[in-house]
């Protein structure tokens, strides 16, 4: 504990961190490089095969999302934001509404909670199945064709898009939360489809694991690979799987329950160790998690409206004069914050700044007391456990 | 040792998955069933009178947040085919390079004019050919299928009170000639497509809206069909027509553009 406290002495962004140290290699890692999941860099400063100093370096994929919003109507915002957190926009969605609502104190019908509730462990289902893929990506061809994982994840959620398109139209970009519920309802048949997918599903998660968990491969390569103490993770703003697998058992759909979750019981995954491996394991447990609410609750979405505040008609309809707030709930990667002072805008139809409290970001931020003392192939094995997705990071 | 043999049951693994049925869809050859939902081009419908259902309003350019729809809004004018005044857009452009496919310009126009296509566009080889023109957005009508949602059945889905209570007022003062055209297109798209989950209500919202301009429109249609089948070039009755009915229906202004257009 004390050498890394000692480390954490060094801000993450002066400059003379970049200068290489006498006879210390640079290795610019990325930002084209496949295995860090988008564009963002590292510069690694080796002593021989031996990580000594990791530089992190993101801004790669800055689109200015919070300045957009700031131009944009409050019914703009909600399809722009999809695009943060590519691999679960359902969150994204979720929490810039979640936002808008509390700032204009609107409830939100019950049955538009529950599928709220359903899209979102669907979605969590989907970005963990994409992260145990690229995962087995990062770890290479030893367990079994690291290829093959990554296709069969994909398989499997290709399942878990289809019921999303069947809903909303869209695979991926679904722009389907609006201020005070969902733009659209179930089709009839969908429960059947969730309950089938969820079938299959469920029948290739000990597949994944005997080709993951089970591997003797798979463990040595990431048993004791990027240790990251509970107590450091909370100092970094690390939320999510990552934080659960330090040992601290904190999950936002059971400590602050949004949705619908205040009616079902969350058994929230958490592990010791903190390291590769037991990120790992939160992921996979969670993915099980994710499995049986949806089946619970799939079957007991209660009828009644779907949206309890206008339907968007106008551009400029919904105007908040004042007020702030700060919102958040649990994406597949930890908890992301909306924050949002109102009043922007000509007729207050616009925030007046809106941040976006990326969970990916902080994750990041643990690299530097991560790599150091691992070699070059872990830096890819614990960058791919941390499960960053730049898009969100940079925003 | 150990390794081996982990290997080697991580192997078995991929084999059996070798063994199930692939699930790739070879795209070109076969194509895999759409959703009615799905949303991955545009058409502009042509309404059941065979008139231009979009009446120009811009609503679905205002609020389209890429900023991809580009209108010309024309001045009003008599339908060459129902002969009631209404308004037109002059030309409508839809750039797909930049569309998120968000799909509101499809929830907020009030005709239903625009809807979202299941076909996508064939790829172009330049990037003028992802701009969908207007008569690329006309003929999307009749070559691809369209998509289940319209104006009127997703705002029914999200607020099924909607129909009776609202429509009214919120559409009957906006403008007369809107409602002209609320209704017909529901008759296409749910011919085309069986509205799955709420058909009914769907039909029952516009009529209010459609029994509202009735007297008002009736009139100029009316007298603007009596001089018989002559609607290419009828500038007097017309012109009369219109100031007649100009200071019923509560819109003067219709008339000066009117006047102004058809000489
Ligand atoms: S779908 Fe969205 S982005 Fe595309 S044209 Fe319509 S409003 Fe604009
Ligand atoms: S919202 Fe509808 S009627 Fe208005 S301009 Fe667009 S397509 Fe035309």
């Amino acid at each position: 504990m004390s050498v890394v406290k000692a480390k954490r002495q060094n801000p993450h962004f002066r400059l003379d961190l970049y200068e290489p140290e006498a006879d210390l290699m640079v290795l610019n890692f990325g930002p084209q490089h496949p295995s860090t999941h988008g564009v963002f860099r590292m510069q690694l400063h080796l002593d021989g095969e031996k990580i000594v100093k990791a530089v992190p370096d993101l801004g790669y994929l800055h689109r200015g999302v919070e300045k957009l919003c700031e131009r944009l109507t409050y019914v703009q915002i909600t399809p722009i934001v999809d695009k943060n957190d590519y691999v679960s926009p359902m969150h994204n969605e979720q929490a810039i509404n979640m936002a808008f609502e509390k700032l204009l104190g609107i409830e939100v019908p019950r049955r538009a909670r529950y599928l709220r509730t359903i899209f979102a462990e669907l979605q969590r289902m989907a970005s963990h199945l994409l992260w145990l893929g690229t995962f087995a990506l990062d770890l290479g061809g030893a367990i079994g064709g690291g290829a093959s994982v990554f296709l069969h994840c994909f398989r499997e959620r290709e399942l878990i898009l289809d019921l999303f398109e069947e809903v909303t139209g869209a695979r991926f970009h679904y722009n389907t939360h609006t201020i005070g519920g969902n733009r659209h309802d179930i089709t009839p048949g969908w429960a059947q489809s969730v309950k089938s997918a969820l079938a299959v599903i469920e029948s290739r998660i000990p597949e994944y694991e005997s080709i993951t968990l089970s591997n003797g491969i798979f463990f040595e390569r990431t048993k004791g690979i990027g240790v990251l103490d509970g107590e450091l993770a909370l100092e970094l703003g690390i939320t999510g799987p990552i934080l659960r697998a330090s040992g601290v058992d904190h999950d936002l759909r059971r400590d602050a329950p949004y949705h619908a979750y205040d009616e079902i019981e969350v058994k929230v995954a958490s592990a010791e160790g903190g390291d590769c491996w037991a990120r790992s394991v939160v992921r996979l447990a969670e993915l099980r998690e994710s499995l049986r609410i949806v089946r619970a609750l799939v079957d007991a979405v209660p009828e009644g409206p779907i949206c309890g505040y206008k339907p968007i008609k106008l551009v400029g309809q919904v105007k908040i004069p004042s007020g702030q707030v700060y919102s958040a709930m649990e994406s597949s990667r930890g908890e992301l914050g909306t924050y949002v002072i109102a009043g922007g805008g000509e007729g207050n139809v616009s925030p007046y700044r809106l941040k976006i409290r990326p969970p990916s970001f902080h994750a990041l931020s643990a690299l530097p007391y991560l790599l150091p003392g691992h070699m070059v192939a872990d830096a890819v094995v614990i960058l791919g456990s941390l499960d960053p997705i730049m898009g969100e990071v940079d925003r | 040792m150990g390794h081996f043999i982990d290997s080697i049951r991580a192997m078995g693994t991929t084999l059996r998955n070798f063994l199930r049925p692939p699930v790739t869809v070879e795209y070109p050859t076969v194509i895999r069933p759409r959703p009615e939902r799905h949303r991955v081009s545009f058409a502009l419908l042509i309404d059941e009178t065979g008139d231009e259902a979009c009446i120009g309003c811009l609503a679905c350019e205002r609020i389209c947040p890429s900023q991809v729809i580009a209108i010309k809004q024309a001045p009003k004018r008599e339908s060459k085919v129902t002969g009631k005044k209404r308004g037109y857009a002059d030309d409508f452009t839809l750039d797909l390079e930049a569309c998120i496919f968000c799909e509101l310009c499809v929830q907020v126009c009030p005709t239903d004019a625009i809807v979202m296509c299941r076909e996508p566009e064939v790829p172009g080889f330049c990037r003028e050919d992802l701009v969908l023109t207007m008569d690329k957005l006309y003929a999307n009508q009749k070559d691809k299928a369209l998509s289940w949602g319209t104006a009127g059945k997703l705002l029914e889905m999200q607020d099924p009170a909607r129909g009776k209570a609202e429509a009214k007022p919120a559409e009957g003062g906006e403008d007369k000639s809107a409602e002209a055209g609320a209704e017909k297109p529901k008759a296409k798209a749910g011919k085309a497509k069986a509205a799955k989950s709420a058909p009914e209500p769907a039909k029952s919202a516009p009529e209010p809206a459609k029994s509202a301009p009735e007297p008002a429109v009736s009139a100029p249609g009316q007298s603007a069909a009596l001089p018989p089948a002559t609607d290419a070039k009828p500038p007097a009755p017309v012109e009369v027509a219109a100031k007649e009915v100009a200071p019923a229906s509560g819109l003067p202004q219709t008339a000066e553009t009117t006047t102004k257009e058809i000489p």
